[in-house]
């Protein structure tokens, strides 16, 4: 080992302070030059303060987990598809939403799954997501969005501050005008609104309830909903009931085969109504079932049926 | 001699009540047509269907408590329940429809009678069927098939799961006639093997032994009695799902009226037992009219609490 002399120590020492010490001393002098214009300094502080702000805003959350199928497909309506890491294993809508990552269920999504992707934001919902979740995710310091629209008329306000959020305002702005557009152009006025009733789910009797978003489109387009007597949103209802009501229109809702085969038995309890009797009973999709763009749809359809009644169309 | 009057009046009173009281009144005889279809094709199926459920509880619940001598044996203790369930679950969930909308009773019932047989089998020992291995037999099949159960339901979707949990309280709303012959039949098979060996089944409370020397063979008389109770809990899962403490409460609540002689008690219970469910479900169809409450959440809250108080009045019964 070759002993390095103390001379040439100290003298690499002090090579090695002094620009260090030059580097301080300078910046002295230059603060001391800043300091006598005072104002020249305040303004640089103030326009690099402004400058990350500014940043900061403009950086939308680029990596986003959806917790819902609704915001799922809220999302994709606002063209942030590429900006989707992850999405709930019930995300089906669009089909390209199934091949995202998954984080698990609507009410027992995987903390873990959530973390490793790394979000900059998760969007969750009031309705089906454990509000325990959020407070985790709060705590682990990771921003939330929570959708708390329930109802169809909140949802194109709702869509406007996911905008904001996400920092899709402009978009968000031209969707929510669009859906409040087509929910006008729905809405109807009728004297005397027939009755009907929308089965979701034949055995048990599950139907839409009063504080569902199915009543409200049912309501929207001149319809009396049977089913809001009842309290629950999905209530199991009572079958006596729907036959003292004699509902003239029957909707079943979901659009499958197999409840087709299903609610058979259900329609031959039901035949003294006059919706069985007059072959007034229609399957539709289940596109009201998710507070989502698609609503529209699914209030179009309720509508047509309608339409397809007055042509004496029956199915 | 009265009690039993009573208990029957009770009964038939409690009955009408389902039928023409609750939840909306109904004169039998100024019903408009619509009212009458109410009636006959609703009330009254859904009626008959509560009480031969009930019979069937409240009857498996005094032979298995006979049978394993213990006074918290019924129907969910042998695992019968959750095997039947099991199977009912995963016909709903599969979503065949195959057999109409008799699937789901259809798979309640292979369920029921495929677990007897697994706990038959475990329990089977030295040419016999011994009343603590069908116990701890019947306890272990019951959590796996449980587990199993919690399986599938963590893995299906919403809507699915929402439907099986239901069907699991006991659901009576979509009774109607096609089903009660077949639980009829069943049901009448399984009281018919039970009244006939109710005798046998007096004995056997005293022990193996005894019985043996009354004149009475414990390993033929087992076997009888358990499959009869797997007749009896497979028609009742089949008609309406899974019902809850009527299986054990009926059987101590009869004992304190009639006594514990089975050919008095099992009978008695049964009467019970159905009025108890026709109750039950006529709660279940009123508190929050239209929408409706699970006959089985009903008599779980029913029931609970009287077992309760059965066990703290009588330092658990015997």
């Amino acid at each position: 080992m070759v002993e390095i002399p103390k001379q040439v120590r100290n003298d690499n020492k002090d090579a090695m302070l002094n620009p260090a010490l030059n580097l301080f001393h300078g910046l002295f002098q230059h603060l001391l030059e800043l300091q006598k214009r005072f104002w020249a300094l305040k303004s640089l502080v103030v326009s690099a303060l402004l400058l990350y702000c500014f940043t900061a805003v403009a950086q939308p959350p680029n990596r986003i987990v959806s917790l819902a199928p609704s915001v799922t497909e809220t999302l994709y309506a606002l063209g942030l598809e590429d900006r989707i890491v992850g999405v709930t294993t019930f995300c089906d809508y669009p089909k390209e939403a199934k091949e995202k990552p998954k984080i698990g269920g609507m009410s027992n999504p995987s903390l873990e799954a959530v973390l490793s992707l790394k979000p900059d934001i998760v969007v969750m919902t009031t309705d089906g997501n454990p509000k325990e979740f959020a407070e985790r995710l709060h705590s682990l310091k990771i921003k939330t969005y929570v959708m708390r629209a329930r109802r169809i008329h909140e949802f194109p306000d709702e869509i406007r501050k996911l905008g904001d959020a996400l920092g899709v305002r402009e978009r968000a702005e031209a969707l929510a005008k669009e859906m409040e557009g087509a929910l006008k152009g729905l809405k109807k006025q009728v004297q005397k609104p027939k009755k009907v009733i929308f089965i979701i789910w034949a055995e048990p009797l599950i139907v839409a309830g009063g504080g569902t978003t199915i009543n409200d489109a049912l309501t929207l387009i001149g319809y009396k909903n049977i089913g809001d007597a009842s309290a629950i949103n999905y209530p199991k209802y009572s079958i006596e009931e729907i036959i003292r009501q004699d509902p003239e229109l029957i909707f079943i809702g979901g659009g499958h085969d197999e409840l087709k085969k299903l609610s058979a038995k259900l329609l031959y309890r039901l035949k003294s109504t006059s919706a069985v009797k007059n072959k007034k009973v229609f399957y539709v999709s289940d596109m009201l079932y998710r507070l989502s763009p698609r609503l529209i749809k699914g209030i179009e359809e309720l509508s047509d049926a309608s339409l397809e009644i007055e042509k004496g169309i029956v199915k | 001699m009265i009690r039993v009057s009573l208990l029957v009046l009770a009964v038939i009173a409690i009955s009408g009540m389902a039928l023409f009281l609750m939840p909306v009144p109904i004169n039998p005889f100024s019903a408009s047509q619509m009212e009458k279809e109410i009636l006959l094709y609703i009330r009254l199926p859904r009626v008959v269907t509560a009480f031969l459920m009930g019979m069937s509880l409240a009857g498996c619940g005094c032979i298995l408590q006979a049978l394993l001598r213990n006074p918290l044996a019924d129907p969910y203790i042998l695992g019968l329940s959750s095997g039947s369930a099991l199977f009912a679950t995963i016909g709903i969930m599969s979503g065949s429809a195959f057999l109409g909308g008799f699937t789901t009773p259809i798979f309640a019932f292979m369920g029921a009678i495929l677990t007897g047989i697994i706990v038959g089998i475990m329990a089977w020992k030295r040419g016999g069927l011994w009343p603590e291995r069908l116990l701890l037999a019947g306890i272990g099949v019951g959590f796996l098939f449980s587990s199993v159960l919690m399986l599938f339901m963590s893995i299906s979707d919403a809507e699915a799961l929402r439907r099986a949990t239901l069907w699991l309280f006991g659901d009576l709303g979509m009774t109607d006639w096609s089903s009660i012959p077949y639980g009829m039949a069943f049901i009448g098979i399984g009281l018919f093997i039970a009244i006939r060996r109710g005798k046998a089944l007096n004995t056997l409370l005293l022990g193996d032994d005894l019985s043996h020397s009354l004149g009475f063979s414990p390993r033929k008389e087992t076997i009888l009695l358990f499959t009869s109770v797997c007749l009896l809990t497979a028609s009742s899962v089949s008609l309406g799902g899974m019902i809850g403490f009527i299986g054990l409460l009926m059987p101590h609540i009869m004992r304190a009226i009639t006594g514990s002689d089975m050919r008095r008690l099992i009978p008695m219970a049964m009467l019970g037992g159905g009025g108890l469910l026709v109750t039950a479900d006529m709660l279940g169809r009123t508190l929050l009219k239209p929408a409706e409450i699970p006959a089985g959440v009903i008599t779980a809250i029913l029931g609970a609490p009287y077992f309760l108080y059965l066990l703290r009045r009588r330092d658990v019964i015997g």
